[in-house]
């Protein structure tokens, strides 16, 4: 970059220098496939939520008795009103659809193994906090589910040893769900997706400091790699440009297939409906919930089955590159985890009245958790296996090259901090 | 991965094979004006005595062409902008059906099935044996046969009827979502125009990547 007003900057501030070493120079693994699009995605869409959601609450009134007016204020008189909702309420439903996909990329090609823990980490984090955000912004139209959703998870938070009544009360506001509640809601909905900027931010600049990993491997030779601007963003603004059809599908032509019809009532606290479900993306762990028999131990299992993944670093001990794609075990893992998690969806979706559906729920989430338990073992007898079978022409060379990668990067570390001269 | 797609249709596939359930009938609820301003006259009609609409006003009836001088007649002293409040007081509702009826605003939205519910409601009622009525989807309702489909003689008053029904059905799923005739529309457009934009940023990533070796 040139121009007197660019060098007028760049004398002041790293502007030139900080576009070449993130975009125009950052190197990427020219073999990314578009499974690599949906980080990108989730950017954009996290982006169109907190564009949406700045516009709606313009219009919306948190107080629990104009709230559930408001909304079909917006719906009706505010101008393309209902465009904002339909876009913020399918745009949830969008960022887990697109963060799921993310996950089952990295799940699926090993990316969350050595260098690359801490951006796991981080995602993991960002997950927790989408979901947060989700639950308190489910509150907020005021409508049935709203009410009730809100009622049995905050209720959860019961088994806390010791002040469980206190926890819920003080998460409430109030001995029940009510108006307190709407508005601490409603404030950290608004708060929480600034905050998952920020997360954003420390997951970028752990990817920009390991890089990419890519389909084949971990580490790829100089020629591999090409900039990140212009091959990837022309790539991924393809990619957007297919998702938003989607998107735009749900938004337009479907919006109220993601909308629990008990929502249009408003809510009631003397009226139970008769089948309290959580939104689609909470259904696998709602179900996982409800498998235990003992609450305790149910809210135990769902807080654990959302942090499973976090151990993954460590549970997975096979050293083969490029994930799923040469290890013929852990790709069935992977499907059938995928499976699985399609299992506990329609369990959490059904009502625990079928004695058959509980039956396969329980089963299911065994299932789930073996999967992560069974991984250590399974990963180190796999590998074993697949050298002993011998491994396709190059591969070798690919996990030589990994390790010494890796020693590089702790020489560099080392170098960096001054031990090293 | 195409797999993971495969499995995921799969289960997508069975989970709404599963969730359907049969007994509703199924109706296509009619979107173009004179059949709401129909459906809107049905309602005052048949339902209105009971039945509140608070987020439809006098104002949105006129919007679908209805003449003036008709709504006028409705609304009486109310100004335009006075949502569709029942005729019957909540106290004489409670007194008789020892509830008070829902406000129908949401109602095409409100229950699993949508209008299909509605429709089947509406014309679900029948004469039992002992000369009152029941009603095949909402067995213990107290909402009397409002239609008055279950003393119908002929098969072709029956058929009145049922598109009475589907009227009245079409004017609430239209009430639940007014703006559903525009919002498809623009959908058209946007979702034509992201087409072509896909298409050039595919030619543009193609001539773009073609420049490596
Ligand atoms: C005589 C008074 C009366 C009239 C007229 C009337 N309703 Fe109702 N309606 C009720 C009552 C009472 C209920 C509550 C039923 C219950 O919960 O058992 C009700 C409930 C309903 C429901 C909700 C059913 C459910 O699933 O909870 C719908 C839909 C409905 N009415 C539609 C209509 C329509 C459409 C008309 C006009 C064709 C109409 N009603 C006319 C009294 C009436
Ligand atoms: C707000 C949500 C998130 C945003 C905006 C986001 C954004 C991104 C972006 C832009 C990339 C680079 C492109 C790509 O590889 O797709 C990336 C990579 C990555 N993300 Fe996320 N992410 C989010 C959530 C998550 C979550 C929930 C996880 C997992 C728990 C996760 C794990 C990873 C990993 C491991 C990588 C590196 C993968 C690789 O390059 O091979 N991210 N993220």
């Amino acid at each position: 970059m040139s121009g007197p007003i660019i060098n007028w900057i760049d004398k002041r501030f790293p502007l030139t220098s900080f576009v070449k070493h993130e975009l125009t120079d950052y190197p990427t693994p020219r073999n990314l496939s578009y499974w690599w699009n949906f980080g990108f995605l989730a950017g954009i869409v996290l982006v169109l939520q907190v564009a949406t959601g700045i516009f709606l609450a313009m219009h919306y009134k948190a107080d629990s008795t104009l709230a559930f007016d408001s909304i079909q204020h917006i719906m009706r008189e505010v101008n393309y009103g209902w465009l904002l909702r339909y876009m913020h309420a399918t745009g949830a439903s969008a960022f887990f659809f697109v963060i799921f996909v993310h996950m089952a990329r990295t799940l699926y090609y090993g990316s969350f193994r050595a260098p690359r823990e801490l951006l796991w980490w981080t995602g993991q984090g960002l997950l927790l906090m989408l979901m947060a955000t989700a639950f308190m912004g489910y509150l907020l139209p005021w409508g049935q589910m709203s009410f009730w959703g809100a009622t049995v998870i905050t209720n959860l938070f019961k088994v806390t040893p010791f002040i469980g009544e206190n926890v819920v009360i003080w998460l409430r506001g109030d001995y029940s769900v009510g108006d307190d509640t709407l508005t601490r809601f409603f404030s950290l909905h608004y708060l929480f997706p600034f905050l998952i900027i920020g997360a954003v931010i420390v997951h970028l600049v752990a990817l920009h400091t390991v890089k990419s990993s890519n389909p084949s491997g971990i580490d790829l030779k100089d020629k591999d790699n090409i900039p990140f601007h212009p091959y990837f963003t022309a790539k991924d603004l393809y990619g957007l440009g297919i998702f938003l059809i989607v998107y735009s599908v749900f938004v337009f032509f479907m919006p109220n297939s993601l909308i629990e019809p008990a929502n249009n009532i408003p809510a009631n606290p003397m009226v139970t409906p008769s089948h309290i479900v959580p939104e689609w993306y909470f259904l696998p762990f709602y179900a996982i919930l409800r498998s235990v028999p003992n609450m305790f131990g149910g809210v135990v299992a769902m807080a654990l089955s959302v942090m499973m993944f976090a151990f993954m670093p460590f549970l997975d001990r096979s050293r083969i590159p490029g994930g799923a794609r040469y290890r013929p075990i852990y790709r069935i893992q992977f499907y059938l985890f995928l499976l699985d998690m399609l299992v506990l969806g329609y369990v959490g979706y059904k009502p625990p009245t079928n004695p058959s559906i509980v039956v396969v729920g329980q089963v299911a989430t065994l299932c789930y958790f073996a999967s992560f338990f069974v991984v250590p073992f399974v990963s180190k007898i796999e590998e074993r296996w697949l050298i002993k079978r011998g491994l396709p022409a190059g591969i070798m060379e690919l996990m030589e090259r990994e390790k010494r990668d890796l020693e590089n990067r702790t020489q560099e570390h080392r170098r960096r901090k001054g031990d090293l001269v | 991965m195409s797999t993971l797609l495969k499995i995921m249709l799969l289960g997508c596939l069975s989970i709404s094979a599963f969730a359907e359930e049969a007994k509703l009938e199924n109706i296509q609820v009619a979107t173009d004006k004179p059949a709401l301003a129909r459906g809107a006259e049905d309602w005052m009609n048949n339902c209105h005595t009971c039945h509140t609409m608070k987020y439809v006003k006098y104002s949105d009836l006129l919007s679908l062409g209805i003449d003036k001088a008709k709504v006028d007649g409705w609304r009486g002293e109310a100004s335009v902008d006075t949502p569709l409040i029942a005729q019957m007081s909540d106290a004489d509702a409670m007194a008789t059906f020892a509830r008070v009826p829902p406000d129908l605003s949401l109602m095409a939205q409100a229950r699993d099935g949508g209008p299909n519910y509605m429709y089947s409601y509406l014309i679900g009622y029948y004469l039992k044996p002992d000369g009152t009525t029941g009603n095949h989807i909402f067995p213990e309702t107290k909402m009397p046969d409002p239609l008055g489909i279950s003393s119908v003689a002929g098969a072709a008053q029956r058929t009145e009827m049922q598109n009475t029904a589907k009227s009245i059905t079409s004017f609430l799923t239209w009430a639940a979502d007014p703006h559903t005739t525009d919002r498809t529309r623009l959908g058209y457009y946007v979702i034509g125009y992201l087409i072509v934009l896909s298409g050039l940023l595919y030619v543009v990533k193609k001539q773009i990547w073609s420049r490596l070796k």
